[in-house]
Order: C-alpha cells, then sequence, then structure tokens
C-alpha cells in the first residue's frame, strides 16, 4: 500500500492514463465506504475482563470505549495483555483504556486512511462523523475488503457491457446480413442460375459496384453449375455481409479426385450432355479463383466437395 | 482494360439480317464476344457486349446475366423458347434471332467497326 501511496503522488499529471482501477478507487472511496459499521464498542463501566471476551467472541484486536455516540477511550489486545499479566482484570475499562485516541474522519479518502496506517501502524481507527460522533472503526482488512468488492463490481460492469456491446454488434450483423440458399439437383440445368440471380438483386440493391457483383455472380454461377454437372446433389449459400460476400457450395459427392488437376484450365470430367449445353469447358474452378478474393476447396471421396469463396465488396479486384 | 469504342446498334440489325425477339435493345454495344462454351463466356465478356451463340437453353439468359452482357445474338436461325425469351426481358437482355452463320455475322459486326477487346490478355 505504501508502494501505491508512493506511485499516486507521481502520477497525477505526467502519467495520468496509467493509474490502474485500484489506485483511481483509493482516491474516490471514502471512510465510511469501508469502514465496519455500527462499531463494536464497550462502556466504559465494562470490565476488561467483559472487553477480553468481546474480543475473543468478534475475533477483534481493539475495542472503542463510547457513551452512546461519543468516543471516550480504546481498549487495545496489549491492554487486555497488560492487564492479565499485571491482575487488574477484573477493573472498569475507565480505569485504564487509552484516552488519547487518534482518529479518522469518515469523508476521508482511503488514501489518506492508508497514510494513517502507516503512520500510526496501529490495527484500526475508531472513525467520526462531522459531529464527533463514532460511526465505525476502520481497519486494513476493511480497505482490502472494501477495494477487492469494488474492484469486481467495475469488472462485471465492465463484462455486462462489453456483453451488451456485442449482443448490439451481433444484432446489427445479423440485420445487414442476407443470407440466399438453394438446394442444388443433379442435372438440374433449367435451374442453374437462381441463386446467382438472387444474390446479384441483393447486391444490386446494396450499390455494389458492378464488377464486384458481377466477380460474386461468376463464382455463384460457376460453383452452381459444378454441382449440377459432376456431382450427386448438394446445396449452394451465398451469404452477403455490409463487407463480403461468403459463397459456399457443399456437395455429398463424389468428390474430386485431384483438385490441382481440375484447377487447370480446360480439364474437364463433364459429360456429352452437359457439354453439348455449352458447360464442361474446364474454365469452372479456373473462373471461380479468378473472381475470389479467398477460395478455399476441400474435397475428398467420402465427404464430396465444399468450395468456400469469398469476394470483398468494398475494393476494386480483378477485371472481369 | 481500355474504354471500348462504343458502336450504334439499330444499323447494325440490318446488316445481320437478324429479328429481334425482345424489345429492348440497347443504344450502342462496347464489344463482341462469341463462345458456345458458358464458362468462356463467363470469363471473357464484358459488360454491354453482344454475344453470339449457338445455344439457346436459359442458361445463356443466366450466364449473359451475369456478365451484363447486353445482347444476344442466336445464330444459324436458332431460336429459344418462348419462356427464355421472358426471362430475358426480366433480366433487361435483348435476344435476337439470324438466319446467318456466327462466323458470317461477326463478319459482319467487324465490318461495321466493332471490335472486340475483352478480358484477353
Amino acid at each position: 500500500m505504501r508502494h501505491a501511496v508512493a506511485t499516486l503522488s507521481d502520477v497525477n499529471t505526467s502519467d495520468a492514463r496509467r493509474i490502474s482501477v485500484a489506485q483511481v478507487l483509493v482516491y474516490e472511496l471514502r471512510v465510511r465506504d469501508a469502514m465496519s459499521k455500527p462499531p463494536i464498542t464497550a462502556a466504559p463501566t465494562d470490565t476488561l475482563r467483559a472487553v477480553q471476551n468481546l474480543m475473543k467472541a468478534r475475533r477483534i484486536s481493539g475495542v472503542p470505549i463510547s457513551d452512546g455516540d461519543n468516543l471516550l477511550g480504546l481498549v487495545s489486545i496489549e491492554d487486555i495483555i497488560r492487564a492479565l499479566d499485571k491482575g487488574y482484570i477484573d477493573d472498569c475499562v475507565q480505569q485504564h483504556m487509552t484516552r488519547k485516541v487518534i482518529t479518522l474522519r469518515d469523508h476521508f479518502s482511503l488514501v489518506r486512511a492508508v497514510a494513517e496506517f502507516d503512520r500510526h501502524e496501529f490495527g484500526r481507527f475508531p472513525v467520526l462523523d462531522g459531529n464527533d460522533h463514532l460511526v465505525g472503526v476502520l481497519s486494513r482488512g476493511d480497505i482490502t475488503g472494501c477495494l477487492m468488492q469494488h474492484l469486481e463490481r467495475r469488472a462485471e460492469e465492465a463484462l455486462a457491457h462489453e456483453a451488451a456491446l456485442r449482443a448490439e454488434r451481433v444484432a446489427n450483423d445479423t440485420a445487414d446480413r442476407v443470407v440466399v440458399r438453394a438446394h442444388v439437383r443433379t442435372g438440374d440445368y433449367d435451374s442453374a442460375g437462381k441463386l446467382s440471380q438472387r444474390m446479384r438483386q441483393v447486391l444490386r440493391e446494396r450499390g455494389v459496384a458492378p464488377e464486384i457483383r458481377r466477380r460474386a455472380a461468376v463464382v455463384a454461377y460457376e460453383a452452381e453449375t459444378n454441382i449440377i454437372i459432376h456431382s450427386l446433389g448438394g446445396e449452394i449459400t451465398a451469404t452477403i455481409d455490409p463487407d463480403k460476400v461468403c459463397i459456399e457450395a457443399v456437395d455429398v459427392g463424389p468428390g474430386i479426385e485431384n483438385v490441382e488437376q481440375a484447377m487447370q484450365e480446360g480439364w474437364s470430367t463433364a459429360g456429352r450432355l452437359p457439354r453439348e449445353l455449352g458447360f464442361g469447358a474446364g474454365m469452372g474452378l479456373p473462373n471461380i479463383k479468378r473472381c475470389s478474393d479467398s477460395l478455399e476447396i476441400k474435397s475428398d471421396s467420402k465427404h464430396g466437395t465444399r468450395l468456400r469463396s469469398e469476394i470483398h465488396l468494398h475494393k476494386a479486384g480483378v477485371s472481369t | 482494360m481500355k474504354s471500348p469504342t462504343l458502336v450504334k446498334f439499330q444499323p447494325l440489325i440490318a446488316a445481320l439480317q437478324a429479328v429481334p425477339l425482345t424489345d429492348n435493345l440497347p443504344e450502342e454495344l462496347t464489344g463482341c464476344y462469341i463462345s458456345d462454351l458458358l464458362s468462356d463466356v463467363l470469363a471473357h465478356a464484358e459488360p454491354g457486349m453482344i454475344w453470339l451463340t449457338i445455344q439457346t437453353h436459359r442458361n445463356v439468359v443466366s450466364v449473359a446475366a451475369t456478365k451484363d452482357v447486353a445482347v444476344v445474338l442466336f445464330t444459324c436461325g436458332r431460336t429459344p423458347h418462348a419462356e427464355i425469351i421472358a426471362e430475358a426481358e426480366e433480366e433487361g437482355i435483348a435476344l435476337l434471332t439470324t438466319s446467318l452463320t456466327t462466323y458470317e455475322a461477326a463478319g459482319k459486326l467487324w465490318v461495321a467497326g466493332l471490335r472486340g477487346e475483352s478480358g484477353h490478355e
């Protein structure tokens, strides 16, 4: 604590931004926020034996002696030990209590309280309010407990704030996100381009640059026709966010035997019918690659093929 | 890509002996691309072009729309189904048909000054 206080006096001007939350708290919090109240007290007419029992029962090492709200003195554990030693433990408190008691005011900052603890090396201070009434007792443990409690509260508040921000962000994201999804059937050449068409519509409404819109459309169209021509069926999804379009094409098989080969222009495994229709030029995947800002293809004979392409909406890319 | 030389479309229609199938004909063309392979068109056609093909199924409309192709000219007298024509109209793509072969039609377009500067590097 002494270290913290020393640091505090140094940071006032130059380094204000690096003050920790705990350091701020010891300035902000008052003695009245941390003290134990109401104070555990004894009357001047009580015996020292009674005070000894009170200390034992309440696990405290000093008891203010008061007459109602007025602080008269203090009996510490050292006073009790001395009384036991000298054999006057059954005497009245008022004969032996410390009368010159150092007190704290309830409006003092905790920083000031810490300084008083360091200066006097007492375990506790009686706390008086503005009317000199005894209102509590402050120990070092009370300060630590109070700081911990407030730190915890600050942390909880920060977490709640963060969660609220995150929830808001998610809500915005979902509001700005449009997902277009279509089942794609094998050999269904007539349906090709339906998803791509819907996606183009959304992108046009959002004012996406035509050049970027066309790239996204090429990716969606090629990915869709790939499923129609080559797979046993699948699904294509276009997730349209404010900053990007993500096109995912997933089929149930049979998988691309050699992805690297399939990426080469002119290489095709398409059958007669699709070729007659003008598909199977061996340009599908190369086209997708050229139009994507990022592309990922995973394929195996067990799980089929999963293609994921991203097109960024805010930067000019390849000319198409 | 250098900016294309625009050519008026209206005078070309007679030269191509073309019959419009839709009434949304564009004022001008930016160039021409010829292919019957759809992916090839997706790779190389440019917005505002005329595309010559013998393919007449509905993917032609999808591909043209994907690349903002302005006109599709079906050659060798081919004509698509009515529903495909309707779809093209919806997409804002003009469809025409001609009895000329693709080669002959291309020749007419070249003579008229239309060039095909495209994505080919």
